[in-house]
């Protein structure tokens, strides 16, 4: 097992910009909570934690040409990466061997909400379109500072840069990467504001965690990264080393979407799941940095789940959240940075204004200097109970057990069989039919086709839930039935976009007749985790619990999530899901920046569940085997080639054995020329499938792919129309699935039929 | 009052997006939370919307709400005293 350390790091928040302010800032018990300034919002009646620059000062600051689209997430992210690469020692040759996994909900929201009714009346702001999405928001991050070897965005809400924490350590831990920068950026909207407002969790005083007069949140901003390091790579190249991150855990609350359940079970098995990979007792951690929102909700329920594992003795509690405000998605990176300061400088920071107790814990009221910090345990919760802990140990030097040979066990992993698929798109609905008789699919917008959903959803929960949502309710309610798995062990999606719908139906009106009286339902739908948090809840499934959002790879990120803790054994099942919707007006703006509506081009939707586990996990024969996966970042041809070439000699297959490669032709030119090169260069001699011309295109068309490649391999026959250059249908044993739409985010994935 | 109470009925199948449910299938004095209808937190947030937009009265604290959606008959009452438009 490969052993993780934090090797550099950096930080932004209302508290200070940089490691120096903050820490400044905590020693001195100086809150960044005061009334809105950088925000043009009515709401000024809630304090906020807004970061003390102005995006001109942080443009300036990056040396960023003036004219050049930038979001303020975007530019936080840079900041704070800035600071963490420097502090690392990380070179752009470096960097382009690292994953960079970044964590955020509103993405460029703060330009979409500002230019929202120029995006559909005139094409003055048309640049800020392709700025909105989370995968956007990562990219613009980490392209600042050179290419990485991989990137992906992910989109729990509040926990985001916590899971972000368990994805790079995974890509250690598997050996894909030696280095992985991993983090949050999140930057105060309307949208959020009017949002929390309509949920009426925000305090119009300042916040009080944990305290009985507590009443809500405000809400912060900011970002933070944590260079995660192979501890032994750190050792070799001399690296500082800040801490070890010895354990993580990630659950779902599986109550409810917006409050938490009152024995807090999801952050009692989060807590817990960290603990236990770190070997601890919880009689040694030294100190918990909480979610500690405020809220009357979270907090009651934290301190039951701490007194659960801790029992009458819970170690020194605080919420630094009285300093920050809650920085939402980039809370998990803020506050690990917040610790690691803790354990550098031995202390612990006071949990502020905290005077009485009304049964919660009781916090740590002003800062305790002199403290050794062995073991340091950061909550991070998000709405749907997505729940989440890291656990961080003291750093007392390191010796390398072994000398750089990797370990022979380490090589052992269990092999991921693909046992059902389900689909509602642009064809017939949780079938097959689209083998025998596929339906046309006309250029422009296509609607997905909806099944009847009162064999799986009640009139009473089917009434606040968007096109989407029921969507993946059918299609996850439909692949347990067909794979005989009653209960998975992890839950992991992926989505572009979200929920389209719904965050139009609350942006609209807000943009239009301005900030009053929203529909906390529209708000509550338009997290993108929200939808894979449901299915929890629906389930009552407490296991692993996440959502991806980067652009195409957003369900490949997921399925790779899913692919390493099957491989590790961490869990045995994972329902692994894909889903992205449009609306009429949302095609016309990507339709304007080129991404939808090409000549030529089928725009869809979908929704795709897989059940993916172990050899024999249930009685129903698998559809397939998935032998590989692996994400890449702007490969060049000789990177995809030998990716290519890796792995068929990784899954001891030979070249001339893969019968055919699934592309993701589309119909316009750019893309279908792009996929036609690689035929030309690193997939030479291959058949070449596509999948596409039946679906359409949207971000989440990749789940489609592999889902179209699995039924294939399951009856060993492509149908003739899926052949790119014609012919009759085709016998198949292996298939290649490679997504590279765009020429950035890259995913290959081999099926093979030998189950 | 009866005409508030049915336009108030009316309103709220709109507003929760009762599509099953008519006027006439509620009680006027069943609980709306709980029992009756089984309403949530999230209906009393959406209430409390309905009642600032379409009789101008504004709750601050979801607490107040329960009380006052104890039952459409409540309701209308409350509204009757309190409306601003």
């Amino acid at each position: 097992m490969r052993q993780l350390c934090i090797t550099g790091y950096g930080v932004v928040s209302s508290i200070g910009i940089g490691k120096e302010q903050t820490l400044c800032s905590l020693l001195e018990e100086r809150a960044g909570l005061v009334r809105v300034k950088y925000l043009a919002t009515m709401h000024d009646e809630f304090p906020v934690g807004e970061v003390q620059l102005s995006n001109d000062e942080m443009v300036a600051s990056l040396g960023i040409a003036p004219e050049t689209p930038m979001t303020r997430t975007a530019l936080f992210g840079m900041m704070a990466l800035r600071e963490a690469l420097a502090d690392g020692g990380l070179t752009k040759e470096d960097i382009s061997h690292a994953a960079f996994v970044s964590g955020t909900t509103v993405g460029g929201m703060d330009k979409s909400e500002q230019y929202y009714l120029d995006f559909l009346e005139n094409d003055s702001r048309n640049a800020y379109i392709a700025t909105h999405d989370g995968g956007a928001c990562g990219e613009m991050i980490a392209d600042h500072f050179g290419r990485f070897k991989t990137i992906t965005s992910l989109s729990t809400a509040c926990s985001s840069a916590a899971n972000a924490v368990i994805y790079g350590s995974r890509l250690i831990e598997r050996g894909e990467v030696d280095v992985a920068v991993v983090g949050g950026s999140e930057c105060i909207t309307k949208f959020h504001l009017n949002g929390f407002n309509s949920l009426m969790i925000l305090d119009r005083d300042l916040c009080r965690p944990f305290d009985a007069s507590r009443a809500g949140i405000n809400l912060g901003e900011g970002a933070a990264y944590l260079v995660l390091e192979d501890a032994e790579h750190a050792y070799r190249r001399g690296a500082k080393v800040y801490a070890y991150l010895t354990g993580y855990g990630n659950a779902c609350d599986a109550y409810h979407q917006t409050a938490s359940s009152p024995e807090g079970e999801g952050s009692y098995l989060a807590m817990s799941k960290a603990l236990n990979m770190a070997k601890i007792e919880p009689s040694e951690v030294s100190y918990i940095n909480a979610h500690g929102t405020g809220t009357r909700d979270n907090d009651s329920s934290e301190s039951a789940a701490m007194r659960r594992l801790f029992g009458e003795s819970v170690p020194p509690v605080s919420s630094t959240k009285s300093f920050t405000g809650h920085t939402t998605s980039a809370s998990g990176a803020i506050e690990m940075a917040i610790c690691l300061l803790a354990m550098q400088h031995r202390f612990i920071p006071a949990n502020l204004r905290w005077q009485k107790s009304d049964g919660c814990i009781e916090p740590v009221k002003s800062t305790q200097r002199n403290v050794e910090l062995r073991y340091v345990l950061c909550n991070s919760f998000g709405f749907g109970g997505n729940d989440t802990s890291l656990l961080l140990s003291k750093y007392d030097g390191y010796e390398p057990k072994y000398d750089g040979s990797v370990a022979q066990e380490e090589i052992c992993e269990e092999k991921v069989y693909l046992y059902a698929a389900s689909q509602i798109s642009v064809q017939e609905p949780l079938s097959e039919a689209w083998m025998d008789n596929p339906l046309p699919v006309a250029e422009g917008y296509n609607r997905a086709i909806e099944p009847d959903y009162k064999q799986f959803i009640q009139p009473m929960e089917a009434r606040r839930m968007g096109k989407l949502m029921k969507r993946a309710v059918a299609v996850s309610s439909d692949v347990l039935n067909k794979s005989g798995v009653a209960m998975p062990d992890a839950i992991v999606s992926g989505t572009g976009l979200g929920c389209v719908e719904y965050t139009e139906l609350f942006l609209d009106p807000m943009c239009r007749e301005g900030e009053t009286l929203l529909k906390p339902t529209y708000f509550m739908q338009s997290t993108h985790n929200t939808v894979s948090s449901s299915l929890a809840i629906r389930l009552k499934c407490h296991g692993y619990n996440t959502t991806y959002s980067h652009k195409s790879i957003s369900f490949d990120s997921a399925l790779d999530d899913a692919i390493m803790q099957i491989a590790k054994g961490e869990v045995e099942t994972a329902m692994v899901c894909g889903f992205d919707e449009v609306t009429p007006s949302y095609y016309g703006l990507l339709k304007k920046i080129g991404f939808l509506g090409q000549p030529g081009e089928p725009s869809g939707e979908c929704a795709v569940a897989l059940m993916i586990g172990v050899k024999d996990k249930t009685d129903k024969k698998p559809l397939c085997r998935i032998a590989e996966h692996r994400l890449l970042y702007c490969p060049t041809d000789t990177e995809l080639t030998e990716a290519v070439s890796v792995i068929l000699a990784d899954s001891s297959i030979d070249r001339s054995m893969v019968d055919s490669v699934m592309l993701g032709y589309n119909g316009s030119d750019v893309v279908d020329k792009r996929y036609d090169k690689l035929l030309e260069g690193p997939l030479q001699g291959m058949e070449a499938l596509r999948y596409k011309n039946l679906f359409g295109e949207c971000y989440s068309a990749p789940a489609l792919g592999v889902y179209a490649a699995a039924s294939c391999l399951a009856k060993g026959k492509v149908p003739a129309f899926m052949r790119r250059d014609g012919g009759e249908g085709l016998a198949v044993s292996n298939i290649l699935v490679i997504n590279y739409d765009d020429g950035k985010d890259c995913s290959i994935t081999l099926l093979c039929s030998d189950c | 009052m009866e005409e508030l109470i049915l336009k108030l009925k009316k309103e709220i199948i709109e507003v929760l997006n009762l599509e099953d449910i008519k006027p006439e299938d509620i009680d006027d004095n069943a609980p709306l939370f709980g029992e009756g209808l089984a309403l949530d937190s999230i209906d009393a947030l959406e209430l409390i919307v309905l009642m600032e937009k379409n009789y101008g009265i504004k709750i601050k604290d979801p607490n107040e709400g329960k009380e006052i959606f104890k039952s459409v008959t409540v309701m209308a009452e409350y509204i009757d005293k309190h409306r601003t438009k």
